[in-house]
């Protein structure tokens, strides 16, 4: 049945890449950004719901 | 110098959602307590067919995922947004319009789903008109967020706002393919995609409903409602941003673990299993940024009742979110699926994780926007252990049920037999756990009471803060360099329809991906030839099968397992489902599966089916099926057979051409035959060939017989 729908689906093998690469990616670039941000940037923004009223 | 500008947060907007909050929730868990009341005790749906456990069934979920916790969202995001943007909404009358267009939505889904209007997928069972005004209510909601957004003197867009965001985004795209259909009359329609692909975008569907509409905004109101309540900020909003994409990316695969060992492709199943184990991480990220921010503050949860039921809601969001997880690897799943254990799994969520949320913020937020002081703090401690109490008993019996039928179902003699040939004996052995469960359920709907008391005392004798003065900086035209160094996410965090765009990619990526390969290939599961379209009798009899909401308890999808097949026959295979619309593989037994009802060992006469119809108990004594008497009273409308064949054909369904001309000659045939053998079998009721009875019976017969001509032609 696996082999079947993806033998009939064509190479659909580029979108499981990409989306390993992507997901790999977010996380590193994402993780990358949180790790390398100044501390008073990150708690200027997290005051913000705090500094509304 | 920034000029300060003063202007007034739109309070009335946020008051009326709170109220419709309210209300809905009282109704839902009504709703619900009644239906697990009438398990207990059948008769208590009074033979009215609007009363009935199985059309109910739809109204409660749907009154608590979208009335309850529908208003709930909107009630945290007016006010939430208008205070993190420093702006009052984009437009009142877009406000007013997104109110009362969802209170119009939810009074229509009450006319009509107890009526037997309904499209059977789950949490999508509402009628194509309803489907048209929901879309155009979001549009709304989503101008006037995106209005609010752009209009805005705060530069930066916190987490919270881009959880609302990706909600928007998200349930836009979820609503539209799930309800791509095609109307055969006001009311009725068929879906676009049948059988096997249906079900994949069904559970793409419910599955990101949860994701997107339980759980996305609701982290939204959690992260800036309970600094709000703790005082304090997010314990890592480095956290919060991990949080945000990671779980927005991964959720929207996990669709398929609803479809473990049915007839979804392995590649499916698998994609399914292995992004819901990976959710956890996201999940539990948040849980834990989201219990951590109490740090140093844990003294004030002793006396807040706010702060407990916030650290509740998180918790049960943390309980649910590991439980998900396990419950989506196949051979925990086996035992899962299809029991009580779903049931008690996902009411941890609604009435943990969402109803306690919801409330904290009620509690927190009707005061101030009254200005005014609780009515009652002890009622609110009152209401809080209610309702954790109400959860244990709700949960603990259910999945006591649920491990209990599991292991009745599976369990054989020494021989090779079935200890529980008998369906009906796995059932009666867990009524008692129903029972507990309805306490759990009075013992919640209690403590929910005594809150909206509270708080109606609250706002009672105070004045709501209709329009609330503010004043900040305008938004700063050109910005000026603060020092802090610029960097791809603050960019983005000013720039809404860039993140828009963002989130929408990211989830079209898993969405494409799950659905993409199954609609692509014309040929997509393999064909068994003596799979033909139904008749015009059995389409008619199934789409009274729909209109009951028999799904609700009767699955059509027999798993590989030898329990199921010396229970059922043949397991189910994909290639019997292409001409169903809309699928029917259900996803709870309360009943026994019916994919092989009307064929080997399972196949019953017709005047058995008649009987059972009017009365189960009269042929299974201690049956909790309702009643339907008026399927032999209500007389068949044929009027409906050439608007059916014409839509099925223009979906693929190979009826000849012209045949919607002749149907109903062919449905008055085979409605004689069977008039005459039940007859034959001592059922005398007159002109019973035209009743709704003889089609039901027509559909139930044909279950399982084409699949089973071809397994007699193979030997």
């Amino acid at each position: 049945m696996f082999k079947y729908i993806l033998q009939e689906a064509g190479d659909i093998n580029w979108m499981a890449t990409t989306a390993l690469v992507l997901f790999f990616s977010i996380f590193v670039i994402g993780s990358g950004w949180v790790l390398t941000r100044k501390k008073d940037y990150v708690d200027k923004v997290s005051r913000l719901p705090l500094d509304d009223e | 110098m920034t000029q300060v500008e003063q202007f007034h947060y739109d309070n009335k907007i946020v008051k009326k959602f709170a109220y419709a909050t309210m209300l809905w929730g009282i109704v839902g868990m009504l709703v619900g307590l009644i239906i697990a009341l009438q398990l207990v005790f059948p008769s208590l749906n009074f033979d009215l067919p609007f009363l009935t456990f199985s059309r109910l069934r739809p109204l409660h979920t749907n009154a608590v995922i979208f009335a309850f916790v529908g208003n709930g969202i909107f009630m945290g995001v007016y006010y939430s947004l208008q205070r993190l943007m420093k702006a009052r909404m984009f437009s009142d009358l877009l406000s007013n319009l997104h109110f009362w267009g969802w209170q119009l939505i939810i009074v229509s889904a009450a006319a009509t789903l107890p009526f037997g209007f309904t499209t059977s997928g789950e949490y999508a069972e509402l009628v194509w008109p309803i489907d048209i005004a929901i879309t155009l209510v979001w549009v709304i909601f989503g101008i006037n967020m995106f209005g609010t957004i752009l209009k805005r003197r705060e530069e930066h867009l916190y987490v919270a706002v881009w959880f609302y965001i990706a909600t928007w985004v998200t349930v836009a795209v979820l609503h539209i393919v799930r309800n791509l259909e095609l109307p055969t009359s006001g009311l009725h329609s068929y879906g676009v995609f049948s059988g096997v692909q249906e079900a994949l975008v069904q559970w793409w569907y419910a599955h990101n409903a949860v994701a997107f509409f339980l759980t996305t905004p609701y982290l939204g109101l959690m992260y800036y409602f309970m600094p709000k309540a703790a005082n304090r900020p997010v314990y890592s909003y480095r956290l919060s941003i991990v949080h945000f994409w990671a779980l927005i990316f991964i959720y929207i695969w996990a669709g398929p673990h609803h479809l473990l060992y049915t007839s979804l492709p392995d590649w499916a199943q698998s994609l399914g299993m292995v992004f819901s184990l990976m959710l956890i991480a996201p999940s539990w990220g948040g849980m834990i940024n989201g219990l951590l921010t109490l740090r140093g503050a844990w003294d004030r949860v002793r006396q807040d009742p706010i702060l407990k039921f916030m650290v509740v809601a998180v918790t049960a969001y943390g309980m649910s979110t590991f439980e998900g997880p396990m419950m989506s690897i196949k051979s925990f799943n086996a035992v899962t699926h299809y029991t009580d254990w779903t049931i008690a799994h996902v009411h941890v969520g609604a009435l943990g994780w969402n109803g306690m949320l919801t409330f904290g913020i009620l509690y927190w937020l009707l005061p101030r926007i009254f200005n005014t002081k609780l009515y009652s703090t002890n009622l609110a401690n009152v209401h809080f252990w209610l309702a954790t109490l109400g959860i244990i008993f709700y949960a603990v019996p259910l999945y006591w049920g649920g491990v209990t039928q599991f292991l009745m179902w599976r369990e054989f003699t020494p021989d090779g037999f079935l200890v529980y040939p008998n369906f009906l004996e796995t059932v009666t052995q867990i009524v008692p756990m129903y029972a507990l469960r309805v306490l759990g359920g009075v013992i919640y709907l209690t403590g929910v009471i005594l809150g909206v008391y509270n708080l109606l005392k609250t706002t009672g004798s105070a004045k709501c803060v209709d329009n609330e003065f503010a004043e900040a900086p305008a938004f700063p035209q050109h910005h000026v360099e603060t020092g802090v160094k610029k960097h791809w996410h603050s960019w983005i965090e000013r720039r809404p329809m860039q993140m828009l765009v963002g989130s929408l990619v990211l989830i079209l990526i898993g969405g494409m991906v799950e659905l993409f390969p199954m609609w692509w290939i014309d040929d997509n599961v393999p064909k068994i030839a003596s799979v033909k379209p139904y008749t015009p009798l059995e389409l008619q009899g199934r789409d009274i099968y729909v209109r009951e909401g028999c799904v609700g308890c009767h699955s059509q999808m027999i798993r590989p397992f030898r329990f199921e097949t010396e229970r059922y026959g043949d397991y189910s295979k994909s290639g019997e489902f292409i001409y169903d619309r809309p699928f029917l593989w259900g996803s709870k037994r309360t009943g026994p599966d019916l994919a092989r009802e009307g064929t080997g060992k399972l196949k019953k006469s017709d005047s058995w089916h008649y009987n059972h119809m009017i009365d189960p108990t009269s042929i299974s004594p201690g049956s909790i099926m309702p009643a339907y008497p008026w399927l032999a009273e209500d007389d068949l409308d044929i009027s409906t057979t050439a608007a059916k064949i014409n839509a099925l054909r223009k979906l693929g369904t190979p009826y000849d051409a012209g045949y919607e001309q002749i149907a109903n000659e062919d449905l008055a045939v085979q409605a004689q035959r069977i008039a005459k053998t039940l007859k034959a079998e001592g059922v005398d009721q007159a002109g019973v060939e035209k009743k709704e009875i003889v089609a039901m019976i027509a559909y139930l017969q044909r279950l399982g017989v084409d699949i089973t001509l071809q397994a007699q032609a193979e030997k």
